[in-house]
């Protein structure tokens, strides 16, 4: 996951994670209801690039090169449309200076990571609906295109596009600004932040036919982010606790398909396959995590995820353990959908009959009544107890259910050997 | 080995709704294209319209470039050397170039 640090010539994802600071530095600059203005000069600088690197060479400091163009054609933008009137030759001074300043040095570093963490707290200000949040900080935070968030949520790119002009008329009309909240503000933005993030964890992580590339990265740009906030002043040990749980969890990738493409169940997963270097981070920001009182969900989550890590096989999995993570899981947030995942735990410490007891009120829930998950692991504990015929009618119902064709493929499996 | 010139020809509306990850990308095929054995030289050509100087009755005209009509511009140009124009063509199909909507002109290097 972590791949080498060098792809020919160029740092891996150089221009992505240089489009991201160049676009939050400008748009500090020139003020976030131009950011269009900032996304258009950082992409004529990578135009740039992109028409005089393969004929001259890389220069050597691949960064600053882009950093002094894009800022270049954003005080030329300035001065020729005139957009931001009397306070042109001020902000004009304000980019040549930041234009020249050295790229490695570490003030320098600091200074670009608090432009990006403001763009990422002024995404996800709470006036701003989710997919909004989650659209805008992918776009200007991430360096991504319409057309890769678009692919990163199966979404058309029309749709992504009205999104991201709407969020920006939104930041334009209720003058959203780059400034920072102070006190229980800033603790309320922080949530909002984490739940973003997490947000977009959870979409790139969802199964989906092919485990496209561009889903894999949603995921590690979600990790990429947290990094940043938990780095940050405003970091709190359930900042951690998110990293934490992002960091395990995405160091499961490689494993979770097989070579035909097909779901593999955390149990069955070759272990050696799982990212050590995810792994290490992941204890990393959970040991941080644990430093203050408060236990969110991040930090229950992020601790059911260390405990899978930590078993060196299979049977090594402390399932003791995990149910009584997912009673308190349950205790912070009662959704059917964590009773459902703590019945395969219950199931695992008192077997299956308990745990079919258990789920027996979920089955009516209107949510999860036509949920392809709960049939599936009611299916399962039904096969357990070598009521195959039930399991297989379980099984039947779930492929009527709407889910993603790898986890289709993975119910078909279950179902024809429910029914040998 | 006879040399044959790869005339390019962008077109730059092609370019602009790439994501950084693909100029990125893009940026990386170029440049290993560019570090073929059979490569003899590339340049890149500025980005203005140039000049054009056409006779005239008595003395030349020079105007601005002659790219009025077209949104197509020549950008760069590669000396590749092949046996013939079917290897040289052959040897261009995976240019980058082509991936993006742009135009190879592939011409015979007269005497080589």
């Amino acid at each position: 996951m972590t791949a080498s640090p060098q792809t020919g010539l160029l740092l891996e994802h150089l221009f992505r994670h240089q489009a991201g600071r160049m676009v939050s530095r400008l748009a500090r600059l020139l003020g976030p209801a131009h950011l269009d203005l900032a996304e258009e000069t950082v992409q004529e600088a990578m135009l740039r690039a992109l028409q005089t690197w393969p004929y001259q060479g890389v220069p050597e400091n691949a960064g600053a090169w882009l950093f002094r163009v894009a800022h270049n054609a954003a005080i030329d933008a300035v001065r020729r449309n005139q957009v931001l009137g009397e306070k042109t030759e001020a902000i004009v001074s304000e980019l040549t200076r930041s234009a020249t300043v050295a790229p490695n040095d570490p003030d320098t570093e600091e200074q670009l990571r608090d432009d990006e963490l403001r763009m990422i707290f002024m995404c996800c200000h709470p006036a701003m609906a989710r997919d909004a949040s989650v659209a805008l900080s992918l776009k200007t935070v991430s360096g991504f295109s319409v057309r890769e968030i678009a692919r990163a949520f199966l979404a058309d790119d029309a749709a992504i596009a009205q999104r991201l002009v709407r969020a920006k008329r939104q930041i334009r009309d209720q003058r959203l600004t780059l400034e920072l909240p102070l006190g229980p503000e800033l603790k309320r933005r922080l949530d909002s932040v984490l739940d973003v993030v997490y947000f977009m964890f959870n979409e790139g992580y969802a199964a989906h036919e092919g485990e496209s590339l561009i889903r894999q990265d949603l995921c590690l740009e979600a990790l990429r982010l947290g990094r940043l906030v938990a780095a940050s002043s405003m970091a709190e040990p359930r900042v951690d606790a998110l990293v934490a749980l992002m960091a395990l969890q995405a160091a499961r990738l490689p494993a979770r398909v097989d070579e035909a493409g097909d779901l593999v169940l955390l149990e069955q997963q070759d272990r050696s396959r799982w990212d050590q270097q995810l792994i290490a981070l992941g204890f990393h920001h959970f040991d941080r995590s644990i430093a203050g009182s408060e236990v969110t969900e991040y930090h229950v989550q992020a601790a059911i995820a260390a405990t899978h890590a930590r078993a060196a096989g299979p049977e090594g999995i402390d399932w003791p353990v995990i149910l009584h993570l997912y009673d308190q899981l349950l205790a912070i947030n009662a959704s059917p959908v964590v009773a459902l995942n703590r019945a395969v735990a219950v199931a695992k410490v008192r077997g299956a009959a308990e745990a079919l007891r258990e789920i027996e009120p979920l089955n009516s829930d209107p949510k999860l009544r036509d949920y392809y998950l709960r049939l599936a692991v009611h299916g399962h504990l039904l096969a357990e107890l070598g009521r195959r015929a039930e399991a297989a009618e379980c099984f039947r119902k779930a492929l009527e259910c709407s889910c993603s064709e790898p986890e289709r493929r993975f119910l078909r499996r279950r179902l024809r050997e429910a029914e040998q | 080995m006879p040399n044959y010139m790869l005339l390019l020809y962008d077109n730059p509306a092609g370019w602009r709704t790439l994501s950084p990850e693909e100029m990125q990308k893009g940026i990386e095929k170029y440049m290993a294209w560019t570090k073929k054995p059979f490569v003899v030289d590339s340049k890149r050509l500025g980005e203005d319209a140039g000049r054009v100087i056409r006779s005239g009755q008595g003395k030349p005209r020079v105007t601005d470039g002659p790219y009025s009509e077209t949104k197509e511009v020549l950008a760069g140009y590669y000396t590749i050397e092949a046996a013939n124009y079917d290897e040289a063509v052959q040897r261009t199909l995976d240019h980058p170039h082509l991936e993006h909507g742009g135009t190879v002109e592939v011409r015979h290097v007269y005497g080589t």
